[in-house]
């Protein structure tokens, strides 16, 4: 099943008709979508469109109501939340979720306490380096609640890819940080997907998105309304009116 | 030293007792579960090991086993019932299961002793003995609260959505605190039976979870040795403060009060502030040069 059209290889991640509704709310409604190995992909939507809710439907931590997760074309669809990250799938949250009783370091480390058991010696080499990557490392013996803003979102980012996943999903990975950090931070995505960590950002800066991502979706009220190149999808007419209300289509 | 110990030698066994009991409610505490279910445990390891005494005619430690294990026993099987709880629906669900272990052994006729209690199981038990149990407990504690194990167990207490994400299995942590609680529990009721040689329905009540709790509130929640600090304060608190009579009560409530305003991580969570303070001096210089520069 889900091949693409060029490589005909099995899609990392494929959602077969995903609905997840809460009481009458229909959060997310009849997604289907394909993500393919060493690709940055972001889904963009207005507020409320469903975005957050999809990503945590992806690692299951939202239940959802029907449809079918593939990840290497195997059904995850059953697999209890816990065994997700085990399975390659790594996430950020919306806000920054930290222990603030524990150092930077100890919050990186639980990215692997549910990984594979490794030697003292690889673990303490594995969180040097991506606290090096991140730029944490000058901190990693204070606690969270002594960093900026965007410093703790860098621990989480830190936290997310030590176990270096097959797939990293980022709820609004920049947000908070000024210019130059949002900056370093896509850097840092872009260099991920080098190393062939695929991607699926969440995100409200459309430019940021156009700049980073290599694949748009693009949401609204729980359904997809256009994909694509990120320049054709903001163009997109439905795109356009979902953003900017009805008429700024026909307008631009 | 040894005139001292023989004069305070039934406060030093309390204070080791109070200590089991302590952490009997800290366990589940620092696993996320809002349980009183220790106290219960208590009354079940005090009145299984003064029965095994009395009725069974067994020696010390197999009595103190017994109740140990059947208090675990019977707190995890209360953990599978009540694991969805939150709250203050669990610590009202885990009141009510301590409740009704003291209610069993008022209507408990021969077996328990009724409302009177079970009174002859003098156990040969001293303070060596206390504290080689103290150890082995602690030992354990020391684990959990260690680097890896103890990071898991703060996930699951502080964010156990975030847990579940790093792939922790949240509900097998929270049943494991009900199982460890219920045997703490069971150990220190037992041992304070067989030490008195006497249990009553009275002695398994709110009053013995609002002690366990102080001693937790005030020395501190996250570590074996906040219940420890906790424990000397409220055994010892009653002789130094003797001067102040009959306005003990007021100064016990005032230390309490302090603690939950201005210490909320007890005294523990304060000493140990004081040293990441003193330790990370030099780190926080550099933190704030970099936000100066970003």
């Amino acid at each position: 099943m889900a091949e693409s059209a060029v490589g005909r290889q099995t899609a990392l991640l494929a959602m077969e008709d995903v609905a997840v509704h809460f009481g009458g709310v229909k959060a997310v409604d009849g997604i289907t979508l394909e993500m393919y190995e060493g690709n940055i992909y972001g889904v963009i939507g207005p507020n409320g469109s469903g975005k957050s809710t999809l990503l945590g439907a992806m690692t299951r931590l939202t239940p959802s109501t029907r449809g079918r997760f593939l990840l290497d074309g195997k059904d995850y669809t059953r697999v209890p939340a816990r065994n997700v990250h085990r399975m390659g799938i790594s996430r950020t949250f919306q806000t920054v979720r930290l222990l603030d009783d524990r150092s930077v370091r100890d919050n990186i480390l639980l990215g692997l306490d549910a990984l594979p058991k490794q030697t003292r010696k690889e673990t303490a080499m594995q969180v040097d380096e991506v606290m090096e990557r991140v730029g944490v490392r000058e901190v990693a013996q204070l606690r969270p609640d002594e960093l900026s803003y965007g410093m703790q979102r860098r621990v989480e980012f830190a936290r997310a890819i030590i176990g270096r996943p097959r797939l990293l999903l980022l709820d609004e990975p920049t947000a908070g940080m000024n210019t130059a950090e949002r900056k370093e931070i896509g850097k840092l995505m872009r260099q991920l997907c080098d190393e062939g960590i695929t991607q699926f950002i969440v995100e409200h800066d459309v430019e940021m998105m156009v700049e980073t991502c290599d694949y748009l979706f693009a949401m609204n009220v729980g359904k997809l309304i256009a994909e694509g190149e990120p320049q054709d999808v903001v163009r997109h007419p439905a795109v356009q009116e979902a953003y900017l209300g009805k008429g700024a289509a026909a307008d631009a | 030293m040894s005139d001292w110990y023989a004069m305070n030698v039934v406060l030093i066994q309390t204070t080791l007792t109070t200590l089991l009991l302590a952490l009997s409610i800290q366990v589940p505490i620092r696993f996320g579960v809002f349980s009183f279910a220790g106290v219960g445990a208590f009354g079940i390891g005090g009145y299984t090991a003064a029965i095994a005494m009395v009725h069974l005619g067994w020696t010390t430690w197999p009595s103190v086993a017994l109740g140990a294990v059947l208090a675990g026993v019977v707190v995890f099987a209360l953990g599978l019932v009540v694991q969805r709880l939150t709250g203050l629906y669990m610590g009202m669900a885990t009141i009510a299961f301590t409740l009704i272990v003291s209610v069993v052994a008022v209507n408990g006729g021969e077996l328990t002793g009724g409302p009177g209690g079970l009174f002859g199981a003098l156990g040969e038990i001293d303070t060596g003995h206390i504290l080689a149990v103290v150890v082995v407990v602690v030992a354990v504690l020391v684990w959990t609260e260690a680097k890896g194990m103890g990071r898991r167990v703060d996930t699951v207490r502080e964010d156990p959505e975030l847990a579940t994400a790093m792939g922790i299995d949240v509900a097998r942590y929270r049943l494991a605190s009900f199982a460890i609680s219920g045997v703490i529990g069971g150990l220190a009721g037992a041992i304070t039976t067989l030490l008195r040689s006497t249990i009553t329905p009275a002695e398994v009540n709110f009053h013995m979870v609002v002690l366990a709790l102080t001693a937790i509130i005030v020395g501190g929640a996250r570590s074996w040795l906040g219940a420890f600090i906790g424990a000397v304060i409220f055994v010892w608190l009653p002789t130094v403060i003797s001067f102040v009579q009959e306005w003990e009560k007021v100064v016990y409530g005032f230390l309490v009060a302090v603690a939950a305003i201005y210490l909320p991580n007890g005294v523990l969570g304060l000493i140990k502030d004081l040293v990441h303070r003193l330790r990370t001096r030099q780190e926080r210089a550099r933190m704030a040069v970099l936000q100066e520069k970003g």
